[in-house]
């Protein structure tokens, strides 16, 4: 087995203080009043992250995690695991402790504040509809 | 095994859980939680990581002895399933506060436990299929109900656990036709292996839950989300017809349906049987735990050298 894959050291954030999520700082735009809307997660450092892309056109999915020294492992491991019966064209595997999250707590900003409706495709298509019934009762006298 | 914690939880914290909870939302690994949600759900989780590990070795008793090629490797893709669960699990029980060292160490010295039905022999081909029908059915009542529990992490673990386990089902009972349709002798030894695996399948859901506040806690938590007799009526609404259809006897003469209800009746097996059990003196606990203990020093260098490779 060869070191190709990752010969990197674990970085460290990969070893997480005792207890609890690392805690992440206030980005700027970050909602809240102070508080932390960003953690990683507390990970012993030889725990990966498993993605898998079922075909060409998916995007990488998270499917769990496997224990492993090094990415190579990780990668083998991951595939006994996650490949067994199920479609998979590619596999990513990244260190938990890694991987930055939005806090649990942070969920309300993705919650649209506004009426978001201009920004879909589906609202405008409806008010063609409506402009069109509504000319269609309009000109019916004339239509006949 | 740890003790109940008695930590105190803040009360200002807990509300706002309880609260979530009940709300139905569920929680992700690494958020806040109280001191015995923790360890419950720790408890439960570690106990179905070992339950799969250890599932695997009667199963993998019959995989030299499997009749055909064709069964040798579908038998031998569900053991594989099965150590994998036990992996993905071990990793969710870790996210709780326990390593999987700790744990494996605690599964290997005999303080931990695992489910009662993996205490048993299988003593004939005809105990596969037994075990692929209603051990992995029994398993499936429990599992497929704890996919909507609280803990995310377990929740998404086990939509994928209950997906391989219907094929283990449907597995078995290709077997169980086979044998079933087959010779008076097969048929026989059919007969037999479910007789011998009755106790167990009524032992498996535990006994009736007393109506207690732990008991009313973990429903309201969600780290259960049916009562032992409720998943226990589930099974036998849906297998003894199996046993039924193919003119195979019910090795409980006391069992019969109510009249006008959707509800059987047993006959009450010895509770201090699935005690025993559970601690450790089933029929095939020492030799099974011997087997795996085995294979744990055995492979101590393996663990060593990845340790090694980890820090060079």
């Amino acid at each position: 087995m060869g070191r190709g894959v990752s010969a990197e050291e674990p970085p460290k954030g990969a070893e997480p203080p005792s207890g609890g999520a690392v805690p992440g700082g206030d980005a700027p735009g970050a909602p809240g009043r102070g508080e932390s809307w960003e953690r990683r997660l507390d990970t012993p450092p030889d725990v990966w992250a498993v993605f898998l892309q079922a075909r060409k056109r998916d995007p990488h999915i998270h499917v769990g995690d496997v224990h492993a020294p090094d990415a190579e492992m990780a990668l083998i491991v991951a595939k006994e695991n996650y490949t067994r019966r199920d479609p998979c064209v590619n596999l990513w595997v990244v260190r938990a402790g890694e991987i930055h999250s939005t806090t649990e707590d942070a969920a309300e900003m993705f919650a649209p504040a506004t009426d978001k409706s201009y920004r879909f495709g589906g609202s405008y298509r409806k008010q063609q509809q409506i402009y069109h019934s509504g000319w269609r009762l309009s000109h019916r006298d004339e239509d006949q | 095994m740890e003790a109940r914690p008695q930590v105190q939880d803040d009360p200002e914290l807990l509300a706002r859980f309880t609260e979530r909870i009940a709300a139905g939302d569920q929680i992700e690994a690494g958020e806040w939680l109280p001191g015995e949600y923790r360890f419950e759900a720790q408890r439960l989780i570690q106990m179905h990581a070992n339950s799969e590990i250890m599932g695997a070795l009667p199963e993998r008793e019959w995989i030299p002895r499997a009749p055909t090629l064709a069964r040798k490797m579908a038998l031998t893709a569900k053991v594989q399933d099965e150590v994998g669960h036990g992996m993905l699990l071990y990793r969710v029980a870790e996210t709780l506060g326990r390593s999987r060292e700790e744990m494996i160490a605690e599964l290997v010295e005999g303080k931990a436990r695992f489910h009662n039905v993996f205490h048993y022999p299988a003593e004939t081909w005809a105990d596969v299929a037994i075990i692929q029908v209603f051990v992995d059915g029994a398993a499936m009542q429990t599992q497929g109900a704890l996919r909507s529990c609280s803990y995310a992490p377990y929740a998404r673990v086990l939509k994928r656990i209950c997906y391989e386990e219907d094929f283990h089902i449907q597995l078995g009972l290709d077997v169980w036709r086979t044998l079933a349709e087959g010779t008076p002798r097969q048929r026989a030894m059919l007969q037999d292996a479910l007789r011998r695996w009755w106790t167990p399948l009524i032992h498996f859901f535990g006994m009736p839950d007393r109506i207690s506040p732990h008991t009313e806690k973990m429903l309201a938590w969600r780290i259960k989300v049916k009562s032992n007799e409720e998943l226990r009526q589930q099974f036998l609404r849906r297998f003894v017809p199996i046993i039924l259809e193919y003119g195979l006897e019910v090795p409980d003469p006391g069992l019969r349906r109510v009249d006008g209800e959707d509800r059987y009746v047993y006959t009450e097996p010895d509770w201090e049987e699935l005690k025993r059990v559970g601690r450790n003196g089933g029929p095939k606990s020492a030799e099974r735990l011997a087997l795996r203990q085995r294979f744990y020093r055995q492979h101590a260098w393996v663990r060593e050298a990845v340790h090694l490779w980890a820090a060079a």
